[in-house]
């Protein structure tokens, strides 16, 4: 694909111009959505991070032109907001493994935290 | 349980900056800020001082800003919400920094959670300390500082563990945990698993002992001295030969007033020495 109609870079060392982040996203936030929809609905993480991604997705996909996109989301440029939705995606797999939604595995001694002593 | 430390009567600087995120859909539902009595935090009968908390502006007291307390507090609520299973509690202290305390099982999730979630976006590891307290049942206190660039926000995770028990590494979440956790490690004697190189880095070869344990002497148990008939430095036990090497630590002066029967309260209860 063409970097004519697009940014030349990110400005971001490390970080490449994505020309096609509409598929990116879309493909990251339904993988996402998937993985969220095996957690138990009454939990936080859940509830919160499904808001969010549906949000985003939502602006994805009315959203054609990237720059616009990317005033809409107001979270960086649209390389960074598919970072960050790598990064959800591989949370949300870890998370089905940790469980993080139950109950306090332990609570600290009674005079752990206590200071001054 | 969220507990609520020292407030001030607020009052908000001049130019401070809000670090809200954009993707909190939480309410605060917390109390607003009332002024709370100094006896009420620690339990000290000591009288409130109500002239310190008016409106007059003294320069050399820093205020507690609001605009920066709210939002952290309500990411300590959100990320306890999130994390029941390991976050045990996050406050925002005096100071107005987050501090999230946690079981030492969660170090890696409550890391990732906090680096990887669209309301954290905490990638950089600033900074792994340990604390040493030998007086508690887990002496050293793992403290990790975080800050998110995105939403210019600082956070704290603490955690906590003995001499014998290890530490998950978050090596795998934050690569410059790397050289951190040798540091506490080679001065503490903290382990962590699954750490890609835990050695030392800064204590010499061969040196034995864990040098910030508040049991290591200051001057260390060996002097190194150049020898002239064996032409090399030596390594033997350490002698201060030198006079006038016993110190008062304590000033004269009485440096908190407010804490005037601190001493008499602390024997009372029968603090801190209990293991």
């Amino acid at each position: 694909a063409s970097k004519a109609a697009g940014k030349l870079t990110t400005g971001l060392t490390g970080l490449a111009v994505n020309s096609t982040p509409h598929i990116s996203l879309t493909a990251l936030y339904d993988r996402t959505l998937k993985l969220l929809a095996r957690m138990p609905a009454d939990a936080k993480y859940r509830q919160s991070t499904e808001a969010i991604v549906k949000e985003r997705l939502a602006a994805v996909n009315s959203e054609p032109d990237i720059s616009r996109l990317e005033k809409r989301i107001n979270c960086g440029q649209i390389e960074e907001v598919v970072q960050q939705a790598e990064r959800e995606l591989q949370l949300a797999r870890n998370f089905l493994a940790w469980k993080p939604w139950e109950p306090l595995i332990g609570q600290a001694p009674p005079n752990q935290w206590k200071w001054p002593l | 349980m969220i507990n609520l430390k020292h407030i001030l009567k607020l009052r908000s600087l001049p130019g401070a900056t809000s670090c809200t995120s954009a993707f909190l859909k939480e309410t605060l539902t917390a109390p607003a800020c009332s002024r709370i009595n100094a006896s009420m935090i620690s339990g000290f009968p000591t009288p409130m001082r109500r002239e310190l908390c008016t409106e007059k502006k003294m320069p050399t007291v820093r205020y507690s800003d609001p605009a920066i307390r709210e939002p952290l507090k309500a990411f300590g609520k959100y990320a306890g919400e999130c994390l029941p299973k390991y976050i045990q509690s996050a406050d925002v202290t005096i100071f107005d920094e987050l501090e999230i305390l946690i079981h030492p099982e969660g170090v890696l999730p409550v890391l990732s959670f906090l680096k990887d979630h669209h309301a954290g976006q905490f990638v950089n590891l600033s900074d792994i300390c340990c604390v040493d307290v030998p007086s508690r049942q887990f002496r050293f206190e793992v403290v990790y500082n975080l800050l998110s660039l995105r939403y210019n926000c600082r956070a704290r995770v603490k955690t906590y563990t003995d001499e014998l028990t290890p530490l998950e590494s978050c090596c795998s979440v934050f690569q410059a945990a790397n050289w951190y956790e040798r540091e506490v490690w080679d001065m503490f004697g903290v382990y962590f698993t699954n750490h890609p190189d835990l050695r030392r880095i800064l204590t010499d070869y061969g040196f034995q002992g864990h040098p910030f344990r508040k049991d290591f002497p200051l001057v260390g148990y060996n002097e190194y001295r150049y020898d002239d008939e064996q032409k090399r430095v030596v390594i033997e036990p350490v002698e201060l030969a030198q006079d006038f090497r016993k110190f008062e630590y304590s000033t004269p002066w009485e440096v908190f007033p407010n804490y005037r029967d601190a001493d008499k309260n602390m024997r009372k209860e029968g603090g801190g020495d209990e293991k």
